[in-house]
């Protein structure tokens, strides 16, 4: 492979991640546009471990994930009293808040970013990927998938039927806020330089987005998203000054067509069914 | 089995529910009645544990904390609320799934729903329709079934007739009498009067907040003031016709 997609399937991976991040959190009905400050929390965390301690890097991850979990927990809580586009504003202000911190925080370099860490392999941020897409599938089949759609459907109600919703929001937080963070410690060990830039406002976006395109009901449409919005740019390259243009063009259409996104669970259905004839 | 004093309940400066005592006993169907805004329904979600109270509320003798609707549950309260709480965007059979959640005796949940089929086989033909697509009728059924699921001693149901086809109602209030011959307790509310006081053996009438008269169900059906209020004009012998 060259190193152009090389550079490409990486990308696609580190926001795979963050997509499955932003789907873990909206499972239970709630909109998270602040991912991209757990994933700088991840990116630094992990950063500071393996250049400043000599951590090796798997296990710096599973640090940043649970450092970055317990920040995902304690901002779940006082998210669990807002709603819809409330909730929306204020993890922007969280992600806005971790953002102006890391700029301001000149032990890992302020604004000046910080380096040293050695770069990862495709292969090394795929299996991440892979690994946590294997456990939402799971997650996906089990009984706790249920109770977090109940959440999603109709709170009191989840609530009337035994369900502890509080720990069911909290704990997607955390969950999400994890996988945030494992996506910034592959992106800063990909990259090998990373600054507070790199985990602003935008990039929560891209994971919304990337969930929205390629299917909000399945962790599958996260890979699908993830890829378009990855390739899509590269391939309408030849549009050039335009190309931003087509793509958004093309991003209305297909949420015209299908506001599921791409990948649905009739749809994902019908793939596998033909797999499974061929 | 149930006792409720002094509660109060708050919606920022309002007193929607103004000290209200109540009791209800094991096997009976007490009814809650009284026009709009009159408490009823915050009465049975301070009771469920959905809303934040002042008062005390013990059941089985043990005193209920503000606010857990899942541990009440636990102990043997179950509530519809008022607009069924169907879990709309999932399956018939995953809405009764979920009425199992708190059980540990799975094999016996299991058994639980089955049942539940036999007794309305409307459900188990569209089982595996999203419970959204139900007909209203079909949905308050749906929601009495998954809440019976958790094996309730006490049932709260709020305004079960609600938006009903009065055929529809009919069955409604017949299930009702038919769950207190299975020896559930049932606290009741509702605005369709006559039907309820005609199933309930005691009754609260409720007026901004406070009750306003309390007693046998017959004897409220027969009252001047009960009748005025809510059943339109003079008491007629002939109270208990829909």
């Amino acid at each position: 492979m060259s190193t152009y997609y090389a550079g490409l399937f990486a990308d696609i991976g580190i926001l795979f991640l963050g997509a499955m991040s932003v789907y873990i959190i909206l499972a239970t009905g709630q909109l998270s546009l602040g991912n991209a400050g757990f994933m700088g929390i991840g990116a630094y965390v992990a950063s500071f471990l393996t250049v400043e301690m000599q951590w090796p890097l798997t296990a710096a991850l599973i640090a940043a994930a649970l450092a970055a979990a317990a920040i995902g927990i304690v901002v779940g809580f006082p998210a669990l009293r807002l709603k819809g586009i409330y909730l929306a504003i204020a993890t922007l202000g969280f992600g806005e808040m971790v953002r102006s911190f890391l700029l301001n925080f000149d032990r890992m370099g302020g604004s000046g970013g910080f380096h040293g860490m050695k770069h990862v392999s495709l292969e090394y941020i795929w299996l991440w990927g892979g690994g946590i897409f294997v456990l939402i599938v799971l997650l996906e089949r089990s009984r706790l998938w249920l109770e977090m759609r109940a959440v999603h459907d109709d709170e009191t109600a989840a609530n009337l039927v035994g369900l502890n919703t509080t720990a069911t929001k909290v704990g997607a937080f955390g969950f999400g806020a994890a996988v945030a963070a494992v996506s910034g410690g592959l992106f800063a060990h990909h990259h090998v330089y990373i600054e507070p830039g790199n985990f602003g406002f935008e990039r929560s976006i891209d994971f919304v987005l990337a969930v929205i395109l390629g299917g909000s009901t399945v962790g599958a449409g996260a890979v699908v998203g993830a890829g378009l919005l990855v390739l899509l740019p590269e391939w309408l390259r030849f549009l050039a000054d335009w190309r931003l243009a087509a793509f958004g063009v093309l991003l209305v259409l297909v949420l015209l067509t299908r506001r599921q996104g791409i990948l649905d669970r009739p749809l994902l259905d019908k793939l596998s069914l033909r797999r499974a004839r061929a | 089995m149930l006792k409720v004093r002094g509660l109060e309940v708050f919606y920022g400066p309002i007193r929607a529910v103004r000290g209200i005592d109540l009791d209800v006993e094991s096997g009976e169907i007490i009814a809650l009645v009284g026009g709009n805004g009159a408490g009823k329904t915050t009465t049975v979600r301070a009771i469920a544990g959905l809303t934040p109270y002042k008062g005390t509320i013990t059941y089985d003798g043990k005193p209920l904390t503000p606010n857990t609707a899942e541990l009440n549950l636990r102990a043997g309260l179950a509530l519809v609320p008022e607009g069924r709480g169907i879990l709309g965007r999932m399956t018939v059979e995953e809405n009764l799934s979920m009425g199992t959640y708190c059980r540990k005796d799975h094999a016996e949940a299991a058994r639980d729903i089955e049942r539940m089929f036999e007794r309305f086989p409307i459900l188990k033909e569209r089982r595996h329709s999203l419970a959204n697509l139900l007909s209203g009728g079909e949905q308050q059924m749906l929601a009495i079934a998954r809440a019976l699921l958790s094996r309730p001693r006490l049932l709260l149901l709020d305004e079960p007739s609600l938006g009903l086809a009065p055929k529809t109602t009919t069955a409604v209030f017949e299930l009702i009498s038919s769950l207190r011959r299975d020896g559930l307790t049932v606290l009741l509310v509702e605005q369709k009067a006559r039907q309820t006081l005609k199933i309930a053996d005691r009754a609260y009438l409720l007026e901004t907040g406070r009750v306003v008269m309390s007693g046998r169900a017959a004897d409220l059906a027969n009252d001047s003031l009960m009748s005025q209020a809510f059943l339109g004009g003079a008491t007629s012998p002939e109270i208990g016709s829909p």
